[in-house]
């Protein structure tokens, strides 16, 4: 009789897992991106019993990496972006390299995950366990005081309430523990760092830098900083040292670079303290006007549109800066009606990106027995050398920016074209063609209250949520920021006494650099900012937001490692102050 | 353009080929060889598509464009990843290149065309020193399709696993090395 009555209660708990999982915990994390798995990783190690949201599907490390071992000749017509995916990805196209045949499957189907532009505005993500850090472009650089005291000096905004020093042991530690590769060069506004081996450059990016040392007393070239192991091996799922493959967007057999499905996620499972829980869109944080804390999230399981709320003394929202900002604005109540933490009216505002493709490309016919072993992704790097006092400072612009680039050798070029067609030409296209260098801008956007996003409720997504409009764009600064981008480049190259130099400034909107950040930012006064110094919303101390939302002023550089830095620190903090039952 | 030039020109295309015997059962046999239905190329002009494409990557040592199925591969591409309007201007170039080819042979339509005639109008418009303005759209095309010819050539698998220098997992990376040494002067497939 107790036997049948057990089996009688155990097949609907099978069936209906969902309905009886667990709904109390001490931590709920929402999102599993770099600042996701970082929460996940550090609060769990902590101690704390954490649920860990997603919205998008599974992805588990190489099992989910379909197209890992893919040559170009697996795909029909090659690995390029193809008519059929422009029709349900035509905006995570916008790059021109997101959704080829290898990577799409990482990006979104923008006819289900619909936005609007009341300006073009470029916004490329995926939706999966593991985010954007599966395909990241993984450089790693640390933000300095040139950066955290900007807005105070340029009377911009508002100032950020931390300053380096807050920051950098937590770039000690991420650095550490992720496996970042680069060379310390010791400029003050390019802190040097923790780093693993640098890469090599190859024949024309050492020429480029001896040139520019020569040349040049405000500026260097140095290999890029990427989080890509290159010797030894890291914590997580069996990491190991880059196989120079160059297929990282695709999840790296190797665990070589770093992402959460590799590193931080793996480790929080360790500790048995994670649930996570994949399909599971959050709608809104719950407010408790009481006891003036959040108690929880509602989720909409994205499978079978079911509604659950779960609870939690501590919530991270790290679902990247549009959405966060997004389940901020749907978390509407009597005590904020405007969306919770915006008695500022911030939120939403402040959008920032890096604006790019601006820059110059070149040509050599020097090194041509000279060619390179192995596929290296990473490039080069020319850190900031403008506005950071005395010469260096500018008339016509505030803040600065830095180059990214490289040198590469392909074939078929016009030299081969000369040879028309044929058995001669056939043969010289199978050679290398000569070698050519380019230097991409990476420019520093400022923070504008007027750039931003709202939520559109008369356009609502197939699980009934409002969509995101965005109403944003680059303007004087940066455009005459770019002038000098394009300008300085076409200078370098030519003093390098490389051929064909050609500058360009190409379609740019603001988005296209994935970095997307600012929309709920980080200051010392309630009045004006949303998030304190330690990433937690003014009004509701047990919100952290510690995706790219928080960041005041954008800095130039590329802002991942930041997020992870401050994702820690916050988790931490959240855990003393827990402790001290603050919150 | 003056004929004479482009007579001497024909050689690396023509020439080649000749020594070859197997090319010519390939020539023969090439509308048909496969029984590919064409997705986007006209299927009455996919063989002269191919011997186009087989003149600019000829059998050599190695496999030519249509035992590697580049034609195939081209058609697929066009259709598959082109926009409209380059579809459609590939469309147009097309039509005119074939015109300015008849036009050049003195014959009347293409079908007429010997391969000799398809190399003189490939030469007249790749490897003229000066292209004759109103055979832009001609000399576009071939451009194109030369191009075209090329991206398939190095995507197709055989080129890229056994004649270019193929490395899936090279291990290591080493930034400047002795070209000769590394691959024997070859290019790197990936």
């Amino acid at each position: 009789m107790t036997r049948n009555k057990f089996l009688y209660l155990v097949i609907p708990i099978f069936n209906k897992r969902k309905f009886y999982m667990e709904t109390q915990y001490d931590a709920i994390v929402v999102g599993t991106g770099v600042s996701g798995g970082w929460a996940a990783k550090e609060l769990c190690e902590k101690g704390l019993k954490t649920l860990v949201l997603e919205r998008g599907r599974m992805v588990k490390h190489i099992e989910d990496y379909p197209t890992i071992n893919d040559d170009p000749w697996d795909y029909k017509t090659g690995d390029v972006i193809t008519n059929e995916t422009k029709k349900v990805q035509g905006k995570q196209s916008r790059t021109g390299y997101t959704t080829t045949e290898s990577r799409k499957h990482f990006f979104v189907n923008d006819l289900e995950h619909p936005y609007n532009e009341t300006k073009r505005f470029d916004w490329m993500r995926g939706y999966h366990v593991g985010g954007r850090s599966l395909t990241w472009g993984r450089q790693s650089y640390r933000l300095t005081d040139f950066d955290f005291e900007a807005n105070l000096k340029d009377g911009i905004a508002v100032d950020w309430p931390i300053r380096y020093k807050d920051l950098a042991p937590w770039y000690d530690y991420v650095e550490g523990y992720i496996g970042v590769s680069g060379q310390n060069v010791g400029l003050p506004q390019f802190p040097d760092g923790n780093y693993l081996k640098p890469m090599d450059l190859n024949c024309v990016e050492d020429h480029l830098q001896d040139s520019i040392s020569k040349n040049y007393k405000d500026r260097l070239l140095t290999i890029g900083r990427t989080a890509i192991i290159t010797e030894g091996t890291k914590p997580g799922l069996g990491r190991m040292s880059c196989q120079y493959r160059s297929r990282c967007m695709r999840g790296c057999p190797f665990g070589a670079y770093f992402s959460s499905n590799s590193s931080t996620l793996p480790a929080a499972e360790k500790t048995g303290n994670m649930t996570l829980r994949p399909n599971s869109t959050v709608s809104e944080v719950i407010y408790d006007a009481d006891k003036k804390r959040a108690t929880g999230v509602r989720v909409i399981d994205t499978e079978t549109q079911e509604v659950y709320e779960f609870n939690a003394k501590v919530i991270f929202l790290c679902a990247s800066s549009v959405p966060s900002t997004s389940i901020l604005m749907q978390s509407k109540s009597e005590a904020f009606p405007n969306g919770m933490g915006n008695a500022s009216d911030q939120l939403g505002r402040n959008i920032m990106d890096h604006h790019l493709g601006v820059g110059a490309s070149a040509s050599t016919d020097d090194f041509q027995d000279k060619y390179f072993f192995g596929r290296r992704n990473n490039g080069i790097y020319i850190p900031r050398f403008r506005n950071i006092g005395g010469d260096t400072d500018r008339k016509d612009y505030l803040r600065g920016y830095g180059y990214q680039g490289g040198g590469s050798r392909r074939s078929w070029t016009s030299k081969v074209a000369e040879m028309g067609y044929g058995a001669q030409f056939k043969e010289e296209v199978l050679k290398p063609g000569s070698w050519s260098i380019g230097l991409g801008g990476f420019g520093e956007v400022l923070p504008y209250e007027d750039n931003r996003m709202t939520l559109n409720h008369d356009k609502l997504d197939k699980w009934g949520l409002p969509t995101v409009t965005f109403d944003a764009s680059i303007k004087e600064n940066e455009l005459n920021m770019r002038k000098d981008m394009q300008q300085q480049a076409v200078e370098m190259l030519e003093n390098a006494g490389f051929k064909n130099v050609r500058g360009y400034d190409g379609d740019y909107a603001l988005g296209l650099g994935i970095h997307e950040m600012g929309t709920a930012r980080m200051g010392r006064d309630p009045k004006t900012s949303v998030l304190n110094k330690h990433s937690q919303i003014h009004d509701v101390p047990n919100v952290f937001v510690t995706d790219g939302s928080g960041m005041t002023s954008a800095s130039n550089v590329n802002p991942s490692l930041t997020y992870m830095a401050l994702s820690a620190r916050a988790a931490n903090h959240a855990v003393e102050e827990l402790k001290k039952m603050n919150l | 353009m003056d004929r004479r030039k482009v007579l001497k020109n024909i050689g690396t295309g023509i020439g080649a080929i000749a020594v070859t015997p197997t090319v010519v059962s390939l020539f023969q046999s090439c509308q048909t060889a496969t029984g590919y239905t064409p997705v986007f190329i006209p299927q009455e002009d996919f063989g002269m598509v191919s011997n186009l494409m087989e003149l600019i990557i000829p059998t050599t040592d190695t496999p030519g464009a249509i035992e590697l199925k580049l034609p195939e591969f081209l058609d697929a591409y066009v259709d598959g990843v082109w926009s409209q309007e380059d579809q459609a201007r590939f469309a147009e170039g097309w039509t005119a290149f074939k015109s300015s080819a008849v036009k050049a042979s003195g014959k009347e339509s293409a079908s007429q065309l010997t391969l000799e005639d398809w190399d003189v109008q490939l030469a007249n418009c790749l490897k003229s020193e000066s292209t004759p303005s109103e055979d832009d759209l001609a000399a576009a095309f071939a451009d194109q399709l030369r191009g075209l010819t090329v991206n398939a050539f190095k995507t197709n698998e055989y080129i890229g696993e056994n004649v270019l220098a193929y490395a899936p997992i090279p291990g290591d990376y080493k930034g400047c090395v002795d070209l000769q040494e590394t691959t024997g002067g070859k290019a790197w497939s990936l």
